[in-house]
């Protein structure tokens, strides 16, 4: 028992449709184990107006995976979720011997939604100026469509909650879903988020930020460099990421191995400022997730940090690392895989978690990529360039922090 | 090609129903079409031969009826 008369959760689980694959979650922690970044320049033209953007796109195809009369009713965001919640359920050996989902719920988190249905709806209405547009444009566009489609997929016939929060939207999914089995709510649930706005109009809206990074000179690949002293933005990724969470109960029941245990969760406001990040929130949220745990800040061995590879953001992360952990800071490995698979925004708290659940399973700690001049504000254990073998690794912690000032913190256990 | 043609290729191609069960006869509930597919159907109709199908005018039942009304109103932009 994590804490008396609770239960136990574990992962047991993991799809992911990502910018480095979306056929073997293994397959592609390899791949950022090793360094490998999936940023790339897209040279796209959209009424004429030409656009180059650093983004890092997940390439797949739902044709033949998912039903054709679904499909139509789903928009881009919706089918990776799906596939991700089968690849998910799959990997849980759920899939394989008829096993009743009906009491399994679906926690999911998504930004945005179906933006390129809400791209579509405009092109319809400001440039072929005509109202004709398609009737399904509202369930394709609300962001709780993935997770309707996904509990129609499967019949799942427990609760259906979507978060909007931003960039920690599937953090609190995860972590709302964790306490819910842990109460004693729910026995099981897909737990993760969805994102897809590497469109026209969103790409011109985060460009419009001034937050977007700008192509290194090495390569686009090169071009998104948490904590190191050129860093100068972000770059926007795609995907979703689900983990099925289960009770000790069902684990056990079903004789399964789980791929780790989520002990603890702690979410806060920074209440300050919409875009700016503040340390007083982020350690806020650190703090109760520790004590979530029941765990000594000391335990951890590992943060996978939200560093997006913005100036402001990563420094300040570092600093509210450096309050909570005093000095035991300086012998956390620390890493940002935003390097490498860029900031899928509400699905970024996922894949971020389940890549900590699995660098907990495997021993082995991703890196942060391309930090190649070490910021002296960010002077912590912050992996460069390549993984590092730690079959010792034990306790790991998984940051997520999004404009709005909401920040969720996920600390899972190696089983 | 005529509108019912239309429609059955489009019920065949885009939503999988078998031929055979696209008749005049056949209700949109028959053919397991919810009421969003029936006005996703509609939008493509109305796309195809540029009509504007009044949304009073989405009470049919059968394939045959919205053949008549689609038939009617294109008959009608004729006149």
């Amino acid at each position: 028992m994590t804490n008396l008369g609770q239960c136990r959760v574990f992962v047991t689980g993991i799809g992911l449709v990502s910018p480095h694959g979306c056929d073997d979650a293994n397959q592609i922690f390899d791949k950022l184990y090793c360094g490998k970044s999936a940023i790339d320049l897209v040279c796209t033209e959209t009424l004429g107006i030409k656009r180059s953007s650093l983004v890092a796109p997940a390439n797949f195809d739902p044709v033949g995976k998912i039903p054709k009369t679904q499909l139509l009713l789903m928009d881009r965001v919706s089918q990776m979720a799906l596939l991700a919640a089968n690849q998910a359920l799959e990997n849980a050996q759920l899939l394989s011997n008829n096993t009743k989902l009906a009491s399994t719920g679906i926690y999911l988190g998504c930004g945005l939604g179906g933006s390129q249905t809400i791209e579509n709806v405009y092109h319809t209405l400001f440039v072929k100026k005509s109202c004709a547009v398609r009737p399904a444009s509202v369930p394709l566009i609300m962001p709780n469509a993935s997770a309707g489609h996904i509990s129609m997929y499967h019949k799942l016939g427990g609760p259906s909650q979507t978060y909007s929060v931003a960039c920690a939207s599937s953090s609190i999914a995860i972590g709302e879903a964790f306490r819910a089995i842990r109460d004693g709510y729910l026995g099981r649930v897909i737990a993760g988020g969805t994102e897809a706005m590497l469109n026209f109009g969103s790409m011109a809206s985060w460009d419009a930020l001034t937050v977007l990074a700008k192509e290194h000179p090495e390569g686009a690949y090169a071009s998104c460099r948490p904590f190191s002293k050129d860093r100068n933005g972000l770059v926007l990724g795609e995907g979703a990421a689900m983990l099925i969470l289960e009770s000790e109960a069902l684990v056990t029941a079903r004789n399964i191995q789980p791929l780790a245990e989520i002990i603890g969760y702690g979410a806060s406001s920074d209440s300050h400022n919409l875009t700016q990040p503040a340390a007083e929130g982020q350690v806020r949220a650190m703090r109760l997730a520790l004590v979530d745990a029941k765990l000594d800040p000391t335990a951890i061995g590992y943060i996978n940090a939200h560093a997006t590879g913005t100036q402001a953001g990563d420094k300040i992360e570092i600093e509210a690392i450096k309050l909570v952990f005093a000095e035991h800071a300086k012998r956390i490995a620390i890493s940002s895989t935003k390097s490498m698979h860029g900031h899928l925004l509400g699905a970024a708290g996922a894949l971020e978690f389940a890549i900590t659940v699995m660098a907990l399973q495997k021993g082995k700690i991703p890196p942060t990529a391309h930090l190649s001049q070490p910021d002296p504000d960010c002077a912590l254990d912050c992996i460069p360039h390549v993984g590092r073998l730690s079959p010792t690794l034990k306790y790991a912690l998984s940051n997520s922090f999004a404009f709005g000032g909401s920040n969720a913190v996920l600390i899972a256990q190696r089983v | 090609m005529t509108s019912f043609d239309y429609i059955r290729q489009v019920l065949i191609d885009k939503y999988e129903i078998e031929a055979d069960v696209i008749t005049s006869e056949a209700t949109f509930e028959n053919l397991g079409l919810d009421s969003l597919t029936m006005v996703e159907l509609m939008f493509d109709v109305s796309e195809k031969y540029g009509i504007e199908i009044p949304t009073d005018r989405l009470d049919f039942k059968t394939l045959g009826e919205v053949v008549v009304l689609i038939d009617d109103m294109l008959n009608a932009q004729n006149i």
